[in-house]
């Protein structure tokens, strides 16, 4: 497996990220667009891969079923607007789901 | 006979044994699973710990570091700033190995930056101002932690996979496989000591039959 990261967000985004000193800087529009992004840098094999957390909303199923296995990561961070509260936030989540069952126990 | 019992067993001694053996089986299969079930959960809640403050540290470190990107945009312009950004050296080797917690396996990165001043980053210093020094400076740090924020996550994710799949077999066992296989030994039990009964019974009546037929 390619030791690399990508980064997939919106212009600005991966304009700064590509500041920082990642090679791999992909630039997406839409969801379409990002959906091939995503499975195009997964079959790639890139091990980590920077996302925003508005494309890890839109893509939620996507992300769940390429983050099943230890590689790749896909790591979802605030965007240029900041980090935007959300409903459901996938971690917390998954950690109620593990806890939540335990308590009732 | 209440409860549920096993399929397709025949009320025979040599089941009875098998049962047995299965019983005694899935009793300590269930405790050392409880077992490891606590010790995972242990494992989450001490990474649990870790994820809150990675997070929030994260955030804090991107907003620093958008707010020095739009700095530098609003200095050189937009394509100013891409262009020095495609020119960046990549900096960061990344060194991917696992760890086993438990039987289950979580990566471990390991990074390393490579750039630490100005001059090896790659973009030239005409047309570009010192803002954008500071924004690429801010993301090299931030992209070093969101790694680690990675790391973390994705422990977490492996580890609560584990957790959910250890508890279902835990209840499983308890609720459902350790009852069965006790109602189906107790079911053959009971029927062989009817079985005993009955030819007891038989015994006797062939007997007094037989007395019957003596005196007569």
């Amino acid at each position: 497996m390619k030791k690399d990261i990508a980064i997939m967000a919106d212009p600005d985004t991966v304009t700064g990220f590509m500041l920082g000193g990642i090679k791999s800087g992909f630039p997406v529009h839409n969801t379409e667009e990002s959906k091939t992004t995503l499975k195009q840098l997964v079959d790639d094999g890139f091990s980590i891969i920077i996302t925003t957390e508005a494309i890890g909303d839109e893509l939620r199923e996507d992300i769940t079923k390429y983050t099943s296995s230890a590689l790749p990561m896909i790591i979802e961070v605030p965007d240029k607007s900041g980090s935007h509260k959300r409903e459901t936030d996938p971690m917390n989540e998954l950690i109620k789901k593990v806890i939540g069952v335990e308590m009732v126990k | 006979m209440a409860g549920e019992k096993l399929d397709g067993i025949n009320p025979t001694r040599m089941e009875l044994l098998n049962l047995k053996d299965r019983a005694k089986l899935s009793t300590k299969g269930h405790s050392l699973l409880k077992e490891k079930r606590d010790a995972l959960i242990k494992e989450f809640f001490e990474i649990l710990d870790r994820v809150q403050g990675s997070r929030d540290e994260v955030e804090k470190k991107l907003a620093i570091a958008y707010a020095e990107l739009n700095k530098a945009q609003i200095d050189m312009g937009d394509m100013a700033v891409k262009r020095a950004a495609l020119s960046v050296r990549e900096s960061i080797e990344l060194d991917i190995s696992s760890r086993s917690i438990m039987g289950v396996s979580v990566p471990v990165v390991k990074s390393k930056s490579t750039h630490n001043d100005v001059i090896s980053r790659g973009y030239g210093f005409a047309g570009t101002s010192a803002n954008l020094d500071i924004a690429a400076k801010e993301f090299e740090e931030s992209i070093k932690i969101i790694i680690e924020l990675g790391e973390i996550e994705k422990t977490i994710i492996m580890l609560a996979k584990e957790v959910e799949a250890t508890k279902r077999r835990v209840n499983a066992l308890e609720h459902v496989m350790i009852p069965r296989i006790n109602n189906t030994i107790s079911f053959i039990e009971m029927r062989l000591e009817e079985m005993e009964r009955e030819q007891f019974v038989q015994l006797k009546v062939i007997k007094r039959n037989m007395d019957a037929k003596e005196s007569e």
